[in-house]
């Protein structure tokens, strides 16, 4: 065991930190991602040409791809700086890279991947996932949105729902069932679908916070190119996996930091929030919360240095991403928390109110910090993974 | 003494107050939480049905019903809707210091306001600095011959825009803390007393609060409510009448996010079963109605012993935090059992959890009703 980062490892991330003070933007919008998301777009578009040009934006995606190919520390050195430089994250990151990515590396034809991985990392294309249905969440096995081969095309027919993104997407990942009389996931096929493409009717749908973030997705007899199609006919199960284990598994880097910064601007809010008369910070209880919320952080840190460790050695986060998925979802609703209840009565003021803390982000983290446990495998069948994959046990 | 079940009375106040609930303010709920307007039509026709008002009692035109029956009545229209059942319960909050402290002049002039002539009036205690901890408020009142002068701002006034005159609890002597404040009864219309924006609030929005800005307001001294310096102990004793009430609140959230996981849980499917057939599912079930089940006892309890003349501070402590912490799991856990359909704006559920974050900060914040607790165990334990 040597939890410290190697010489060289070190020399990147003095590089990494000497090209981000040397290149962060100067100006960033004043609205927030959900008053106007198009402004946002372009300016992380910018941003994100601007990483991917110096090499940034994929650093541990192979270089014939548009990456760095650099290793899984390298990554986690990046990510790491970027948040100590509060820079703009990468757009469309939890998607495109970190699930597209993998499974067009896995899975994808060579042709498929010159064609969109390097757009990904220069933000030209935005994915979305269509996995989820009306009737098929949890268990995902269950979907029947049909695809049927007529020529060198498929068509296809039927609904996606909570798909994130895809009002701005180019591009879908989308699994079809494409053999009904097969055994369940044995009839399910992936395909890169074209989000222009004509009979797809995208409808934005209001989340508890108020946004948009995610879509209805309808497909009405729409034709999809054969040479779409990602790994075998019937395959796709072995796809939607490999991208199920990397959301729960290598986008928890992300996650991780993000939560340890924001338990920094929580400290600091705790200085600001005065209660009875002196800053919550110098609370006993509040104290308590925050010292435990630390903990927290530094407990998913080391399980995603596990898990770094593991994808170095075999290239995949293993069924233990699902311990990391449940951890930081269920760490973050914690966490958020505390900053309503630092907050008190303004935990109450949404953003556009006068007395609102902080523009009301804290409600609305608060309130996103539901989804967590939610998408991505929810917490309950996270657990079951955990008994059934980690533990050996037999099946509920 | 102990008896489990419910007068006749009382069950009828609970199916009238339910069929109410279930008629004319769940079918609009989540309009007026998308609009965050006044529920005027509905505030109107509760007066008819004697549902406002509540604590007021016969002999000022009132229903007068008890704590007990308030409580009935609360769980039912919050089950309906937290925030416009807030817009219809507030009158009956602003009517206790007058009920406790009021002269019969003041009674008669200000409940029959609010009965006869359906006005609607605010408790104002919070400002921007001083919420939990009342002491440190910061609104003065000056002695001026036979009247006082008030300065300062409140906020989070709870109907505070549509108010016609506002309960003010003011320092009169600052070096004496607690026993330096005195409550007014202070009119819309006086000159110097401005409604500022109302804030846009995460939950129950249908029940507006406002800020209330009073500059060198004239009040006489007959408007003073009790002694000098006795607002304290007036707010003290509203809290032991109120509080059992505000834990219905949150009995009826919780109830109503219960019933909508129970339904779900009966019709989604996953793995080829019915969602409350995973145990992990038929146990969040379990729990949720250990909690509305104990919740509702322990208020009903409270407002039992405030009704028979005894003190309940620890118990009204205890139900408003339980019932409020617990109505907060219990409608987190409604969206963990709805999933996707959880998060969506389209379905009941995530506006329960909007609603349940408040009952943890008003009538005294979760924290406060453990310091409360904590204190009453460590001197008469
Ligand atoms: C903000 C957000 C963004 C999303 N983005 C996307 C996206 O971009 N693309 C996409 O494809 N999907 C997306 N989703 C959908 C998400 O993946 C699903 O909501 C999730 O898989 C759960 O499925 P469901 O909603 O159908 O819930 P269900 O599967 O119906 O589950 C309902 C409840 O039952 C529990 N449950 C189910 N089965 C079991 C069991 N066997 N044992 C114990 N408990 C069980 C679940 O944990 C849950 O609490 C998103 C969801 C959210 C909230
Ligand atoms: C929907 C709504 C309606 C309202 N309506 C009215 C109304 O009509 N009239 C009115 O006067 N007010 C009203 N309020 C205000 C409410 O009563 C106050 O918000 C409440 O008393 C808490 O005060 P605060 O917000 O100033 O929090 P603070 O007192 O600043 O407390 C902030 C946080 O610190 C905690 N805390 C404070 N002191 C301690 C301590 N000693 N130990 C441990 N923890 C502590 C609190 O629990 C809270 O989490 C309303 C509030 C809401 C949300």
């Amino acid at each position: 065991m040597d939890l410290k980062y190697t010489p060289e490892e070190e020399r990147f991330r003095n590089e990494v930190r000497e090209w981000l003070q040397a290149n962060l933007p100067a100006e960033r919008p004043e609205v927030s991602e959900s008053e106007n998301m198009d402004e946002w777009m372009a300016f992380l578009r910018n941003w994100q040409r601007k990483l991917s040009d110096a090499g940034w934006a994929g650093i541990a995606w192979p270089k014939e791809y548009g990456g760095r190919g650099a290793g899984v520390n390298e990554q986690l050195i990046f990510t790491e700086e970027m948040a100590r430089a509060k820079a703009p994250n990468l757009m469309n990151v939890s998607i495109g890279i970190e699930l597209v990515g993998p499974a067009l590396m896995h899975h994808g034809a060579e042709a498929q991947r010159r064609r969109y991985l390097p757009k990904i990392l220069s933000a030209e294309e935005v994915w979305c996932q269509g996995f989820s249905e009306p009737g098929a969440g949890s268990d995902l096995a269950s979907l029947q949105t049909r695809a049927v081969i007529d020529g060198d095309r498929f068509i296809v027919t039927g609904q996606k729902v909570w798909t994130s993104w895809a009002e701005y997407s180019d591009h879908c990942i989308l699994l079809v069932r494409t053999d009904a009389s097969a055994p369940r996931h044995k009839g399910i096929s992936c395909l890169l679908v074209d989000m222009r493409s004509p009979g797809i009717t995208v409808r934005p749908t209001r989340q508890i916070t108020g946004e948009t973030e995610f879509s209805e997705v309808f497909f009405d007899g729409v034709a999809v190119p054969r040479e779409n199609l990602v790994g075998e006919i019937n395959g796709g199960w072995g796809v939607a996996m490999t991208v199920l284990m990397h959301e729960r598994g290598t986008s928890a880097i992300g996650y991780q930091i993000r939560l340890r910064s924001e338990l920094d601007e929580l400290m600091e809010l705790a200085k600001r929030i005065e209660k009875n008369g002196r800053p919550a910070s110098a609370d006993p209880l509040i104290q308590q919360k925050l010292a435990q919320s630390f903990i927290e952080v530094e407990i998913l840190k080391y399980n995603i240095y596990r898990s770094a460790t593991q994808i170095a050695r075999n290239g995949s986060p293993g069924p233990e991403s699902s311990i990391i998925k449940l951890f930081w979802s269920e760490m973050d609703r914690r966490q958020k928390e505390v900053a309503m209840e630092l907050m008190g009565l303004r935990s109450q003021l949404v953003r556009g109110s006068k007395g609102a803390v902080d523009h009301g982000r804290w409600q609305r983290a608060f309130l996103w910090s539901r989804a967590g446990t939610i998408y991505a495998g929810s917490s309950e069948i996270q657990r079951n993974i955990i008994a059934e994959r980690v533990l050996g046990l037999p099946r509920g | 003494m102990i008896g489990f079940s419910l007068s006749s009375e009382q069950v009828s106040l609970k199916k009238l107050a339910h069929e109410f609930a279930e008629r004319e303010i769940a079918p609009v709920a989540s309009e007026y939480d998308r609009t965050a307007e006044f529920p005027w039509p509905i505030f109107n026709l509760a007066h008819d049905l004697g549902l406002v008002n509540l604590s007021v009692p016969e002999e000022f035109g009132g229903p007068g019903v008890s704590v007990l029956d308030e409580c009935i009545i609360n769980e039912e229209l919050s089950w309906g809707c937290a925030g416009i059942a807030g817009a219809l319960g507030m009158n009956s909050v602003a009517a206790l210091p007058l009920m406790i402290a009021g002269t019969e002049e003041q009674k008669r002039k200000y409940l029959n306001r609010l009965t006869i002539d359906r006005e609607v009036a605010s408790y104002a205690v919070t400002e921007p600095g001083a919420g939990s901890d009342v002491a440190s408020i910061k609104t003065t009142a000056r002695r001026v011959g036979n009247d006082y002068i008030l300065n300062g701002t409140k906020n989070f006034i709870s109907n505070g825009s549509y108010a016609t005159y506002f309960v003010v609890f003011a320092m009169v002597e600052k070096e004496k803390q607690h026993d330096g404040i005195s409550a007014f009864i202070v009119e819309r219309e006086s000159e110097g007393v401005s409604v500022g924006r109302k804030e846009d609030k995460m939950g129950q929005r249908a029940s507006d609060c406002a800020q209330i800005i009073f500059e060198d307001v004239r009040v006489p001294k007959q408007n003073r409510l009790g002694s000098e310096g006795s607002a304290f102990r007036i707010a003290m004793k509203v809290f032991d009448r109120s509080r059992p009430v505000v834990a219905t609140t949150a009995v009826g959230v919780a109830r109503r996010a219960m019933e909508h996981a129970i339904d779900y849980a009966r019709q989604r499917k996953t793995f080829g079963r019915e969602l409350g057939q995973h145990q992990a599912i038929g146990f969040k079930l379990a729990d949720m109605a250990m909690q509305v089940t104990a919740a509702r006892w322990m208020s009903w309890h409270a407002a039992w012993l405030t009704d028979n003349g005894q003190r309940n501070t620890r118990e009204a402590a205890c139900a408003k935090a339980f019932a409020a912490d617990a109505c907060m799991q219990i409608t987190c856990e409604a969206v963990q059992i709805f999933g996707g359909y959880g998060y969506m704006k389209d379905y009941p559920v995530e506006k329960l959890v909007r609603d349940a974050k408040g009952i943890q900060i008003y009538e005294g914040t979760s924290e406060i009703q453990r310091l409360i607790i904590a204190r009453d165990l460590l001197t008469s334990p």
